[in-house]
């Protein structure tokens, strides 16, 4: 006879043992295959997710970057071009390789942090800021060695004899002296922040 | 006091007959070469020596020369200038971004014959800045003796403070080279022709100051007008005195050219960048050649 009032071992109650308890009414074929299609549901919109948040019609969403950074930008190269090849938002400021992307998307947080409080919502408080924010993409560039200049833009690739003379100069000094992008293209995509120092410049 | 001055006649009629017997009879025999001077607005040096307008600061100090990096450019970078898009407050309307000038030079052993010649571009019909001298063409020759002469030109010339640039407070402050003196030879030989009618040509030298006289190099300048097309050359000694660079065969000299255009002063002048000029030497920009 077995008694009815003690809990058999294993008989735990709770989530967590409801999740390690073998499912006595489910197949483990049908077990695997939802468990599949909820991954492929819940990795495909997660990634989707971070594609549509590297959008520009996501970056200028927001009045801070389509009044301020995004109105400079359609006046460079970068944007339109005779070749026809355009560098958006997210092709400069986030990496492209998974792991790095999504330490870049973690960080930007606190960006979302600056939106609620309005950090940078006048055009005063933009160019207040200007030179702080640009001082921080700087740092990340150049601790990458320019890695997404280097996406589109390589050393290798590059026809100095086709280049004219100013940048044919400039890039073999800097391809001698081992540099990388940014230290030299700082402002190419947008106006040169107000305050730069001639370290900065990387004089 | 008479016989002095019949002497310096004489003396200046013979050097000026000697220019004429030597100099080339047949200019298109020389070799040329077109320099491309450039309005270059308030771009005085220390402009060009911050990295945050000037990012060629960098090169420069690796060794790099302004021509080397904006040789091919400088008409269009005038143009950059003389609109006001870059590094000039106040655009001349009107002025001209840039003249091409070419220079040949040739020497006979005891003087150096070297000849510009420039299409004048229209006038801007603005206010005269020097209404007794339409048109001022001046070079400077400089022994490398300058730290930088030989990459920077006469840029070492041009300050912030120096008349009619936008902050300058002194208007009798004209080029000087920081550092510079006569003793050791640091200064850049002057030579100036104006259009003037009457005026002298000037044999000077610019060191911890201008100085527009007392050079012993320049022998005469003839200049011709036909149409619009300036013809200036220079006769000059391979040697002067104090602030007269001697010219030897073989070496290269640093060498800038200027003209102050319709009536301009100062800083509104056309200037090119720094070129080397020699005799008997192949390897320089101007190579002036024996005859």
């Amino acid at each position: 006879m077995s008694s009815q009032g003690t809990p058999a071992a294993g008989d735990k109650k709770g989530v967590w043992a409801a999740l390690r308890r073998p499912s006595g009414r489910y197949s483990m074929l049908g077990l695997i295959s939802v468990g599949f299609v909820a991954g492929v549901l819940f990795w495909g919109s997660f990634n989707a997710s971070m594609e549509a948040s590297n959008s520009m019609e996501f970056c200028i969403s927001c009045h801070e970057m389509r009044q301020n950074i995004y109105e400079e930008y359609r006046k460079t190269a970068h944007y339109a071009n005779p070749s026809g090849v355009r560098a958006t938002c997210a092709d400069c400021h986030v990496p492209r390789d998974w792991g790095h992307k999504l330490v870049r998307k973690v960080l930007s947080v606190r960006e979302l942090y600056g939106k609620l409080a309005g950090t940078i919502d006048t055009k005063e408080k933009f160019e207040a800021k200007r030179l702080e924010m640009a001082r921080i993409e700087w740092a990340r560039m150049r601790a990458s060695d320019s890695r997404e200049c280097r996406n589109c833009h390589s050393y290798e690739s590059m026809n100095l004899e086709g280049q004219q003379q100013r940048g044919r100069k400039q890039h073999e000094l800097a391809l001698r002296d081992g540099q990388t992008c940014i230290e030299c293209h700082k402002g190419v995509a947008h106006k040169k922040p107000d305050g730069m120092t001639e370290e900065d410049a990387g004089a | 006091m008479m016989m002095g001055k019949t002497f310096l006649g004489l003396a200046l009629a013979l050097a000026a007959g000697a220019a004429d017997a030597a100099a080339p009879a047949d200019w298109s025999k020389v070799p040329s070469k077109t320099i491309t001077l450039f309005y270059p607005g308030a771009a005085h040096w220390e402009w060009m020596q911050k990295a945050t307008e000037h990012s060629g600061i960098k090169g420069m100090r690796k060794g790099e020369s302004c021509a080397g990096c904006h040789d091919q450019e400088t008409a269009d970078m005038g143009k950059k200038m003389v609109t006001g898009q870059k590094v000039e407050p106040a655009p001349p309307k009107g002025k001209a971004a840039a003249i091409p000038v070419t220079v040949q030079a040739a020497h006979d052993g005891s003087n150096m014959y070297i000849r510009f010649s420039w299409k004048q571009p229209p006038s801007a019909g603005g206010a005269k800045q020097d209404p007794d001298n339409p048109v001022k063409l001046a070079f400077m020759l400089e022994d490398n003796k300058i730290e930088m002469a030989n990459l920077a030109g006469c840029w070492l010339t041009c300050h912030q403070d120096a008349r009619t640039m936008p902050d300058a407070k002194d208007d009798k402050r004209t080029k000087y080279v920081a550092g510079g003196a006569l003793a050791g030879g640091k200064f850049f030989d002057l030579l100036q022709w104006k259009s003037g009618k009457g005026a002298k040509p000037a044999d000077g030298y610019v060191a911890d100051k201008r100085v527009m006289e007392g050079g012993k190099a320049l022998v005469d300048v003839k200049a011709e007008q036909k149409g619009d097309t300036w013809t200036v050359t220079f006769a000059r000694r391979l040697t002067g005195g104090e602030g007269d660079v001697t010219l030897v065969a073989g070496k290269a000299y640093n060498f800038d050219v200027a003209i102050h255009d319709d009536s301009a002063i100062g800083r509104f002048h056309h200037v090119s960048l720094g070129y080397s000029l020699g005799l008997d030497n192949a390897k320089v920009d101007i190579n002036v050649v024996k005859q």
